[in-house]
């Protein structure tokens, strides 16, 4: 029987303005389509497996499929292209029904869509930059050779995979109420605008909710880390909010941005059991998500709740090494 | 310029204001156009306002921008008065430029606008020319060249970003990618995929951003600028964004389709920050059909006016070649004119 | 000898020096007179340019201004003409004129347009100084003499010297212009000496000829290089023909005047001048005259100048195509 595995690559890279404005680094469509093509090649340590890849309007995908190895079944998912991020969730609900593990390159935010609708189906979420919190910066030919271990069934993906948690958002306005969802990290900021997206001034973070909290991460994930490690398969998660101007508070050092080591001032800071609530009057304000600046507020009231019902994740270490246990690499 | 500051609720409303505006002027060149009223060639910024006026808005009033043959935008957003770019736009005397630079040539060196340009390419060396100046007298301003897509494949927009990034100087390069070169979609004539990836062959930041969003636009030149005056150099910015219009009005447009243009007209940046601007109080619906209607009746004037200035006198065409005094051209103009000029 | 000094000339004192000496000492002068002013180009800095015409002059005023660029003609042009619009006085070296195709959008489309376009209301203060011409082997891409180009198109000044003494004087007004010049220096000349005035006031204004040598029969106008042979041409026929020297200096605006005048007296004119022949710097001289003159004409006007061909580069070649004060000689001798 023939195993399908699916691929997301986000092609819109580059924008992120903390280029500019801080250390971040520069991931190019060259060097994704050369991470594409080795997730291909690794692929093909697995028999038998096709291969279904988005399709942008960039090219990418065309250049992808078209350089792929002659000894795969590589084509595309048939659906239309918007070049937004409804193109990663409408893939995602394809690969739902019809594939055994999924590859995505791309950012928090990209793993973010494809979770929204991926179901169970493993998802392997490889970084092609540096400042993310979900995806592993690994290279492509190793987790594409995790991939078909874990679609093909060589390796069961109840043992290979995490259950990612999330972190539900409810916005409510005089103007009406917003549901949105975020995976790592949710964020209330005092700026006005969505902007440019990125999280730009540490100054800005008011608070927030994470599914995870580690030191070794960058942004709130690694804020609340500093207070309290929480791993990303533990049920619940982190909510804190910072001292405003002249109020108390424990000083903390975060990397909330890259280059950018801070000293925030944490209020208050809770462990959330799974569904419990965590609130933000927001006057004025704008809502992150994953990192990025998503939705603006103004006098709203803004509920986050971690939920358990993340992307699961293969473990790709933990997968490659089990196979080499189980003879899977000698030829 | 008046310089807005569209961090403040009055800043917001004059950002929309001045994207109105644009959308007005436009929208009426293009109809006077196609009315036969208008000489010559018009390129209209309809869909790309928040690239302009976001950038402007990021700007200090004695920094320089330079602009394209589709100009208007970046004119407006600059604060030119829409009064004599459409007399401009008429031929008249009282244009910008006494009638005698028309749409694509329409320049207030005075205001900081360096000149929209015919020449795709030919506006962001002298931004760095302008850049170079700046920081030779280490006078605290930044140049700002706008250019479209098209023009990233023109060697010398390559030279001039190369150029300013080499010697630091206070530059921002926009590009603002509206999907076609003239006709031709923007994949067929690049090989990267976000036109902002070639800033790392310069080793400068790059980065793109949603030019349909005035407030990614404004954020991004801002940073870029405060680098720029801060002698760190220049920066590429990629605002991503479509022109409604074709490539010139009377453009058949065989490119594309009437459902390509609404996936756009959807995301329409007007209409989108006016919404958040709804939404967050700081303008009425009542108050934004007040100010269209002004607007509207502001172009309207600026049209009449136009109508009813007079032309140049035709010895004008004479005049300005250079500010010393040329025998030749007075002798043979003279020359010229007396075979009959002087009475068609 | 020249008369045609400014306003204020100061103490009369001149020193030989060489042409190439002569325009540094413009540069220096204009350098030290106005902080705007500055130089770049390809190797004008530490390097003193390829011709050695820069020199020292980084070591006096910096890098800042005296400024290496990358090999990008067509961006450092664009960047003296945007640096131009906006207060600054620059003067962009093209190591050869047979760059200038790589630049000349920026010339053609901006530099010589913008203030017309918009109508009169910027300044255009740059000045271009480049290379021309054949002799020393350099073939086809590096031995041109393109300045009727430049002479004909509307919005440049085109200024082409041939003695040290109006490189300095011409220069300085080109720098001090408001107006684009395109300043043309014939690089087999950079080394011929002459008395050059030392008045740092000493300016030449763009547009008048100068008669070098006077004389009563045959009128030679001879340009760059063309002019120490024609005055060396005319002491070697002194006594047999009486030739009349003049070097127009400014080739756009070209000093109508001064050659009429010459005609008028002398009846015959002999046009010298290292560009190509057809549709060139000779025939335009030669129509101004006898727009002017052509009743006092006695003879068919001479050209002499290059067949029509670019330069090649073997010496024999070369030779043959490049005009010389022989072939200035066969053309007195076919009139007068």
């Amino acid at each position: 029987m023939t195993t399908t595995v699916g691929l997301v690559v986000n092609p819109a890279a580059g924008r992120d303005i903390r280029r500019l404005t801080g250390g971040a680094s520069v991931s190019n469509n060259y060097a994704k389509r050369r991470t594409a093509g080795c997730v291909l090649a690794g692929l093909t340590l697995v028999e038998d497996v096709d291969v279904l890849v988005m399709p942008d309007s960039s090219g990418l995908a065309d250049r992808i499929v078209d350089d792929a190895p002659s000894d795969l079944d590589v084509g595309f998912v048939d659906m239309p292209v918007s070049a937004s991020g409804r193109d990663s969730r409408n893939a995602a609900a394809h690969f739902e029904q019809h594939a055994d593990a999924v590859v995505v390159l791309g950012g928090d935010g990209t793993t973010r869509d494809v979770a929204q609708t991926i179901g169970d189906v493993p998802v392997v979420s490889i970084s092609t930059g540096t400042n993310n919190v979900v995806p592993t910066p690994i290279d492509g030919t190793v987790a594409g050779a995790a991939a078909g271990l874990v679609a093909t069934g060589a390796i069961p993906a109840d043992e290979a995979t995490i259950r990612h948690g999330t972190i539900e958002v409810d916005v409510e306005k005089a103007t009406g109420a917003t549901s949105i969802r975020g995976l790592a990290t949710v964020g209330v900021l005092d700026r006005a605008f969505v902007g440019t997206r990125a999280i730009l001034d540490p100054e800005d973070i008011v608070g927030g909710v994470v599914s995870r909290a580690s030191p070794a991460e960058i942004g709130l994930s690694g804020l609340a880390g500093g207070l309290v490690t929480h791993r990303p398969d533990e049920p619940g998660g982190v909510g804190f909010r910072l001292a405003r101007e002249g109020a108390t508070g424990t000083r903390v050092h975060g990397i909330t941005v890259p280059g950018t080591l801070s000293e925030v001032r944490v209020a208050d800071y809770q462990v959330l059991d799974d569904e419990e609530p965590y609130t933000f009057e927001v006057p004025r304000g704008v809502v992150s998500v994953d990192g990025e600046r998503e939705h603006e507020v103004q006098d709203g009231l803004v509920t986050l709740r971690p939920v358990s019902d993340g992307p699961r994740l293969v473990q790709i270490e933990s997968v490659l090494e089990r196979a080499a246990h189980e003879g899977y690499f000698r030829a | 310029m008046v310089v807005i500051d569209i961090e403040t609720e009055d800043g917001q409303r004059e950002a929309l204001r001045r994207m109105l505006t644009i959308r007005a002027f436009d929208t009426k060149a293009g109809d006077l156009f196609a009315d036969g009223e208008l000489p010559g060639f018009v390129h209209l910024y309809v869909g790309e306002e928040a690239v302009g006026v976001g950038a402007c808005s990021a700007l200090e009033a004695d920094d320089y921008i330079t602009s394209t043959h589709r100009g208007h935008g970046h004119c407006i957003a600059k604060g030119l008065d829409p009064k004599k770019m459409m007399s401009e736009l008429y031929g008249k005397a009282d244009g910008y430029c006494n009638g005698k630079g028309g749409s694509m040539h329409i320049a207030d060196v005075d205001a900081g606008m360096l000149g929209a340009n015919g020449i795709v390419g030919a506006g962001p060396p002298l931004a760095t020319g302008a850049a170079l100046t700046a920081q030779l007298k280490g006078e605290d301003k930044v140049a700002l060249a706008f250019f479209g897509d098209g023009a990233v494949a023109q060697g010398q927009v390559h030279e001039a970003i190369n150029i300013a990034a080499t010697w630091d100087l206070p530059a921002v390069f926009v590009v603002e990618n509206n999907q076609y070169g003239e006709g031709t979609p923007v994949e067929k004539q690049h090989n990267v995929q976000n036109l902002s990836e070639t800033a790392e062959a310069y080793n400068i930041p790059g980065f793109t951003v949603d030019g349909m969003d005035i407030t990614a636009v404004y954020e991004a030149v801002k940073e870029a600028r405060n680098r720029a005056a801060d002698g760190q150099g220049p920066t590429l910015i990629e605002a991503e964004t479509y022109r409604y219009h074709g490539h010139f009005e009377g453009d058949q447009q065989p490119y594309r389709t009437e459902e390509d243009i609404d996936i756009w007209k959807d995301r329409d940046a007007i209409e989108s920050f006016k919404q958040r601007l709804v939404d967050a109080g700081t303008i009425t619906e009542d108050e934004f059909d007040e100010m269209k209607a002004e607007i509207d009746e502001q172009i309207e004037t600026a049209v009449e006016e136009a109508k009813s200035a007079p032309y140049p006198d035709p010895s004008e065409a004479y005049e300005d070649m250079f500010n010393a005094t040329v025998p030749e051209i007075s002798q043979f103009s003279s020359q010229m004119r007396a075979d009959g000029g002087e009475d068609r | 000898m020249s008369t045609e000094t400014t306003s204020g000339t100061g103490p009369a004192d001149t020193q030989e020096m060489t042409f190439r000496e002569a325009i540094r000492l413009a540069l220096r002068e204009e350098m030290e007179r106005d902080e705007d002013v500055f130089i770049m180009g390809e190797d004008v800095g530490k390097f003193g340019g390829v011709y050695e015409v820069t020199g020292d002059l980084v070591e006096q005023f910096g890098e800042a201004r005296v400024r290496d660029t990358p090999i990008s003609e067509a961006g450092f042009m664009g960047a003296g003409v945007g640096a131009a619009a906006t207060g600054s006085r620059p003067i962009v070296e093209i190591m050869f004129s047979d760059f200038i195709g790589v630049c000349s959008e920026q010339i053609i489309n901006q530099m010589a347009k913008n203030r017309y376009m918009f109508g009169g209301k910027t300044e255009m203060p740059i000045t271009v100084r480049t290379t021309e011409g054949g002799g020393s082997g350099a073939a086809s891409q590096h031995s041109g003499t393109l300045h009727t180009w430049f002479a004909h198109f509307p919005g440049v000044m085109a200024v082409a010297p041939g003695t040290p003494e109006s490189a300095k004087g011409l220069l300085k007004s080109a720098i001090r212009s408001d107006d684009p010049v395109i300043f043309f220096e014939n690089k087999e000349i950079y080394g011929q000496t002459g008395e050059v005035p030392l008045d740092e006031n000493y300016t030449l204004p763009i547009g008048e000829a100068n008669v070098e040598r006077e004389g009563e029969d045959v009128t030679v106008v001879a340009t760059q290089r063309m002019v120490g042979e024609s005055l060396e041409l005319a002491e070697e026929l002194d006594g047999q023909v009486s030739v009349e020297v003049i070097d127009p200096r400014s080739l756009y605006p070209l000093d109508t005047d001064t050659l009429v005048e010459s005609v008028k007296k002398t009846g015959r004119l002999v046009i010298a001048d290292e560009s190509p022949l057809s549709y060139g710097t000779h025939a335009e001289i030669g129509m101004r005259v006898m727009e002017n003159a052509f009743f006092s004409l006695d003879a068919p006007i001479q050209r002499v100048g290059v067949a029509d061909v670019h330069i090649p580069f073997s010496p024999v070649l070369e030779d043959e195509v490049l005009p010389h004060a022989s072939d200035v000689e066969a053309a007195i001798n076919r009139i007068v």
